[in-house]
């Protein structure tokens, strides 16, 4: 079964600042059809104006990871981590006990586009942790790349999760067609990050996304004019 | 779980005094309390602040990760960190001063020299175990501070 969430059904907010469209509930945005989906927690679609950004905050027994679509996103912690998140980097963050952050649009001029996933940890009380590191490009083109994931060990470097779940980016230029298999039992939500796909012959454009379930597999296209870009999450 | 709130208040210049309070608030967290971090306005003129690099470039990476503590910061919480430089606290002062109905009766955390101050505005300080000069001190003496806090409010609560 594949259940859509499109794009101008999710909370909304333009607060000036912050353009922030959330997948599910979040913060003020409460909606109980859309608490989630299995460890999937958070999934917020933000925009962030020149220099701003979210202060200095807590976080505790999250899994959160960063996607960065376009521009810089800066962001310092409590462990003394600064570091300048960019696109085509994965940074991924265990809270674990506690972790203080702040994170802000690095530039004074460019707007920075971001998803920010959570996803609820296997285990609480973890030591916190922060992982951040660049992947190239065509890593992702017309394929997978594996982002997070449990695995000690991962086929590629990606940041390492406390939960049984991995994360895949993937950009599908017009045509470009990928099939990946769906272990029995297991779930995914794809979201469709910027461009069109089309999942399992459904059409995603940019902001929608789909809870997928008792599929056996996804059959991931690019389509329009230039494609897309998309996230899978494979969950249990 | 009793749910507590931690208003975390701190003076800084080049870093050293938020880096005890950050240590403090992850006790916090540790602790399962709601945080709020806010920094204390300096009181120098800008011209001063200029003049000292490490001071200005601080300062606007904490204009931005830090907003000043608002009165209805100190109303909402149940425990307040308080942190600031051995060598000033006239910030911390003032702001005890200016915040002293609100904050009164309030359990506080200190991480500086100015304990007699804040027991003075009604303030009820707790008791570090050890020297809380160093992060991991001022880490755990924040978490038992929470957990008395919530121990106490808990029992409070319960009671017939």
């Amino acid at each position: 079964m594949i259940t859509i969430r499109r794009s101008e059904e999710r909370g909304h907010f333009d607060r000036g600042w912050l353009n922030t469209y959330h997948t599910f509930s979040f913060g003020s945005y409460s909606d109980q059809a859309h608490a989630g989906f299995r460890a999937l927690h958070v999934l917020n679609d933000d925009r962030i104006a020149p220099g701003r950004g979210f202060g200095a905050h807590g976080h505790r027994d999250m899994e959160i990871f960063t996607y960065v679509l376009e521009g810089g996103l800066a962001h310092n912690d409590s462990t003394g981590e600064r570091h300048v998140l960019k696109p085509n980097e994965i940074q991924a963050m265990s809270a674990g006990t506690g972790v203080i952050h702040s994170e802000f649009n690095a530039s004074q001029t460019e707007p920075v586009h971001l998803l920010q996933i959570w996803i609820l940890p296997a285990a609480e009380d973890v030591p916190p942790r922060y992982q951040q590191f660049a992947y190239d490009p065509s890593e992702k083109q017309g394929r997978l790349r594996l982002l997070v994931g449990p695995d000690p060990d991962p086929p590629e470097p990606a940041a390492f999760i406390h939960q049984d779940a991995r994360a895949y980016a993937s950009v599908l230029a017009p045509g470009k067609t990928l099939e990946q298999p769906i272990v029995p039992g297991r779930h995914a939500w794809v979201h469709c990050a910027n461009g069109n796909i089309t999942l399992n012959g459904h059409a995603l454009k940019g902001g929608d996304g789909a809870a997928v379930s008792g599929e056996r597999a996804l059959m991931l296209a690019g389509c329009g004019p230039s494609g897309g870009e998309l996230l899978l999450i494979d969950l249990a | 779980m009793t749910a507590i709130n931690v208003l975390i208040v701190f003076y800084s210049r080049r870093g050293k005094s938020e880096a005890l309070a950050l240590a403090a608030g992850v006790g916090a967290i540790q602790a399962r309390a709601n945080v709020r971090l806010r920094r204390l306005p300096d009181l120098a003129d800008p011209e001063t602040i200029q003049s000292d690099a490490a001071w200005s470039e601080n300062v606007e990476r904490m204009s931005k990760d830090y907003i000043a503590p608002r009165e209805e910061d100190a109303q909402w919480a149940d425990v307040l960190i308080l942190s600031a430089p051995p060598d000033r606290t006239e910030e911390m002062e003032q702001y005890l001063d200016s915040a002293r109905d609100v904050i009164q009766g309030r359990t506080g955390v200190v991480l500086g020299t100015f304990a007699a101050k804040a027991a003075v505005v009604g303030v009820t300080v707790a008791l570090p175990t050890d020297d809380a000069g160093d992060a991991a001190a001022a880490t755990a003496y924040a978490r038992r501070t929470v957990e008395a806090v919530r121990a106490a409010k808990t029992g409070a609560a319960g009671a017939p």
